[in-house]
């Protein structure tokens, strides 16, 4: 094939490490360099920079997790460490995203149990970990304190830095050597200046991954597929301060009407198919790792992205 | 290089006519510069204006037109190649295969299905839009019987899929007047099938896989006088057809290849991975898209994604603000109040619908934000709540003054009531709870 995309950009996606393998101190069985990407996605022969990476999202309090997953994961959805183990072995998940949905709860103080969750996942688990903190500002220092030092020297991705709070977990992030999630509201113009103050308080850009927040199919993901695309043409442009790899990770894929209001029988395949089609859709528009909640989502997604990589080597290092 | 609005005025008759449609010649050039207008509407321009403005406001990609009536599209035509840019207007069109080895009665299933299968979601109706018939045969009469099965039971658009120019006609001859896409002229067979692209009058698909031979094959087919094409890359693998599409798109816009300037073909059965092709064509410039049946939780998500895709990002799809009736409330019934996003209105009405109990909505005008977006951004406030009230004349419609709001909204509850001096009730978050909620709550 000799087509070629007129291209005028010289920018490049910065490289962001997960996961700390025994030769960097940590016990993950890989590590992944995300971006590095000079062209859009998928484009060229090789694409330039890594495939995306599927991320299987599971959480430690199940109470508030979509029922069609509880549903399909049954016991496992109680035991972290054991969902953990089988999203590595079981369903093929490049890597883990840990939601600690625990911290939602009215007046939660189980910060010990915090850290025996995320240990506990770190051992079952041998793939480079997620780990989604508090999205309550009055215990974030505590809880992002706790996930940092829980995995200390496994280079973790911990999030989410927004702009009201983002002082806590960067603290956590650089005195435990991770990397930090940076999510704003579908906006390019905050997620440029979140990655700025981030930089002020010293978070290097090679520890930060845009979030630019991921509506669900149907119910805004029309606005987050373009704020991505945005993102990755001004990285290409030059803008540094939005060059970044990015994750998408919608949180109520699972839960819109089409799944809740489907006919049981039908449930399980509707919600698979949602979740696929906003994931694969963010990696076309430039995600370098999308999560879903689904088991049945992660073999159907890798599948599909090294059908549009070609069979290139994945982004393993 | 495209031309400037002032460039392309000092082209035309300056007659101010209004003939073209338009109401001065400016405004038609104006039109012409932006891409949007068609030169042939002003009668009056001379030889070597026609030739100058043909070249360079000619719309980047053609417009085709497939099929005839009701479910008729048309593809291409677009401007951009990222939505942000502007938006892109013509979605794919989405057609299901037919094989003419399978029993008429199979074919007419499905066909029957593809017609009547509705997804409703935002006040919209999507659809897939028709049939592809394949030669799997390789003969003529078995392709004219399955084409048949198809008329017989819709009046759907087609695109017929035949090697053999003998075999095409054999279809040709049952639906050849309804604008079906022939599928497709290829180096050894183009004069044929160009020849019946002409005597019926219908878009031609050409397909070639090497991108320096589609260019060719274009050359060639429009000088068979056929202009309606619609490029089939015939990409070996997905990534290739990412790869292809996008650099067609690109070439196309910046009119780098003219030849380029028409829609794309995909055929999202070749690779073995159906929903993940379908993805890539929606979202990297597919415009017909074959595809094998699509069982309904593909169908669902596919329709929305396709919807997404191509709503203008500039423009949330907004109501109409004022009071809407659910059933016919009387004056004692519930006022529930919400914003002018179309996707909030009918995802709280189908609820409220369900619920069968008649009430009133207040729809307030948040500029189509959602209530959580609304509220975030300050559009949705005490001020414009009771602006709304007097407006749309709510005391007139009920006999008391207790306004229902979104769960959302709670924060501001108190200023409503202060400002209004009507009674809020907080709603739940989730429409979906909203028939238990009045069911406990509204005692009047
Ligand atoms: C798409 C989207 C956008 C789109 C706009 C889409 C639109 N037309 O509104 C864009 C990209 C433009 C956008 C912008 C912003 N957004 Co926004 N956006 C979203 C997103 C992803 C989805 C919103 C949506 O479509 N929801 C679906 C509709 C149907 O929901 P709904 O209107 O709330 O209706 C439901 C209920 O409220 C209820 N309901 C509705 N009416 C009624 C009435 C009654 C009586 C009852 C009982 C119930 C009820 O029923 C519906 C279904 O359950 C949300 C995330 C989310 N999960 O909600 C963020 C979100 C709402 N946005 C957010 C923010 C902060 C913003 C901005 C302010 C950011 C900024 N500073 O620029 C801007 C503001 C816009 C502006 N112009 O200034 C935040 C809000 C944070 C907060 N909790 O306050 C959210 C939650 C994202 C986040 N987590 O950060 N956004
Ligand atoms: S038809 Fe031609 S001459 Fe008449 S107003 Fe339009 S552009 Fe001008």
């Amino acid at each position: 094939m000799t087509i070629r995309t007129l291209t005028d950009w010289t920018g490049v996606v910065g490289t962001v490490m997960l996961g700390a393998t025994a030769a960097d101190g940590g016990t993950r069985s890989v590590s992944y360099t995300l971006g590095g990407e000079s062209d859009l996605p998928f484009l060229g022969d090789p694409p330039s920079g890594h495939i995306p990476l599927v991320a299987f999202e599971l959480c430690d309090d199940p109470a508030i997790w979509p029922a069609v997953v509880r549903e399909y994961a049954g016991d496992l959805s109680n035991d972290p460490g054991k969902w953990a183990k089988a999203a590595e072995a079981d369903y093929g998940a490049d890597l883990v995203r840990l939601s600690l949905t625990s911290t939602r709860r009215k007046d939660f103080s189980g910060y010990a149990a915090l850290k025996t969750t995320i240990q506990e996942v770190l051992r079952k688990c041998r793939l480079p970990l997620i780990v989604e903190g508090s999205n309550d500002p009055s215990i974030d220092s505590e809880v992002f304190a706790v996930c940092g030092e829980a995995g200390e020297g496994e280079r973790l991705l911990l999030g989410t830095a927004e702009a009201g709070r983002y002082r806590s977990v960067a603290a956590a992030a650089m005195a435990y050597h991770h990397a930090v999630v940076a999510q704003s509201p579908i906006d390019i113009n905050l997620a440029k200046q979140l990655n700025i103050l981030l930089h002020e308080i010293g978070v290097p850009s090679d520890r930060i991954v845009i979030d630019p927040y991921t509506g669900a199919l149907g119910y805004g993901f029309e606005y987050s597929y373009s704020v991505m695309e945005r993102i990755r043409y001004s990285a290409l442009k030059g803008d540094t301060d939005l060059a970044m790899p990015m994750i998408s990770a919608p949180t109520d894929s699972l839960t819109v009407k089409e799944v809740r209001d489907a006919a049981p029988a039908a449930r399980q395949d509707i919600a698979v198919k949602w979740e696929y089609y906003t994931a694969l859709s963010s990696a076309i528009a430039g995600a370098a790792i999308v999560c879903v909640r689904h088991p049945r989502t992660v073999p159907l997604l890798k599948d599909t992205l090294a059908a549009l990589w070609s069979g290139q080597t994945p982004g393993k290092v | 290089m495209p031309l400037k609005a002032l460039d392309i005025y000092k082209l035309l008759p300056r007659k101010n006519c209004k003939e073209c449609g338009d109401p001065t010649c400016l405004t038609f050039a104006m039109k012409l510069a932006s891409g949007k207008g068609e030169v042939d509407k002003c009668p009056y321009l001379d030889d070597n204006a026609r030739n100058i403005l043909g070249a360079s406001t000619r719309p980047p990609i053609r417009k085709v037109k497939i099929g005839v009536g009701e479910r008729s599209f048309a593809v291409g035509d677009e401007l951009v190649q990222f939505r942000h840019e502007k938006s892109f207007y013509h979605p794919p069109g989405i057609l299901v295969a037919v094989s003419d080895l399978w029993p008429a009665e199979r074919i007419r299933e499905v066909t029957i299905r593809v017609r009547d299968e509705v997804l409703t979601r935002v006040g919209a109706d999507l659809l897939l839009n028709g049939i592809v018939v394949r030669n799997s045969s390789g003969e003529g009469p078995a392709f004219r019987r399955a084409v048949e099965a198809v008329e017989e039971v819709a009046d759907l658009p087609e695109v017929l899929m035949a090697a053999d120019p003998a075999v095409m006609e054999q279809g040709l001859s049952v639906c050849g007047h309804f604008r079906p896409l022939i599928h497709a002229a290829a180096r050894e067979n183009y004069k044929g099938m160009a020849a019946l692209a002409k005597n019926y009058g219908c878009p031609l698909a050409v397909r070639a896989t090497a991108p320096e031979e589609l260019e060719e094959l274009v050359g060639l087919c429009t000088g068979e006088g056929v202009d309606n094409l619609v490029l089939d890359t015939g990409s070996s693998s997905l990534h290739q057809f990412l790869n292809v599409s996008t650099a067609v798109r690109q070439q196309a816009i910046t009119r780098t290849t003219p030849a380029f300037g028409y829609p794309v073909f995909l055929d999202a059965a070749e690779y073995g991975l159906q929903d993940g092709a379908l993805v890539t064509g929606i979202l990297r410039y597919a415009s017909v898209i074959a595809v094998e049946e699509v069982d309904r939780a593909s169908l669902l998500a596919l329709l929305t994604l396709r919807q997404n895709i191509y709503t203008d990002p500039q423009k949330p799809i907004q109501m109409t603000p004022g009071i809407y009736r659910v059933g016919t409330p009387g004056p004692d019934a519930p006022v529930l109040l919400t914003v002018n996003f179309s996707l909030t209105y009918f995802t709280l009405q189908g609820y409220l619908e369900s619920s069968r109990i008649p009430c009133f909505m207040l729809i307030v005008d948040t500029e189509g934000l959602s209530v959580l977006t609304a509220v975030a951004s300050g559009k949705l406030s005490e001020g414009l709540v009771k602006e709304s009230i007097k407006k749309f004349e709510l005391e007139k419609a009920v006999a008391h003054k207790t306004l229902i709001i979104p769960g959302y909204a709670a924060p501001l509850s108190g200023k409503i009531e202060e400002e209004t001096g009507w009674k809020v009730l907080v709603g739940p978050r989730d429409a979906a709870e909203i028939g238990e909620f009045l069911g406990k709550e509204w005692k009047r």
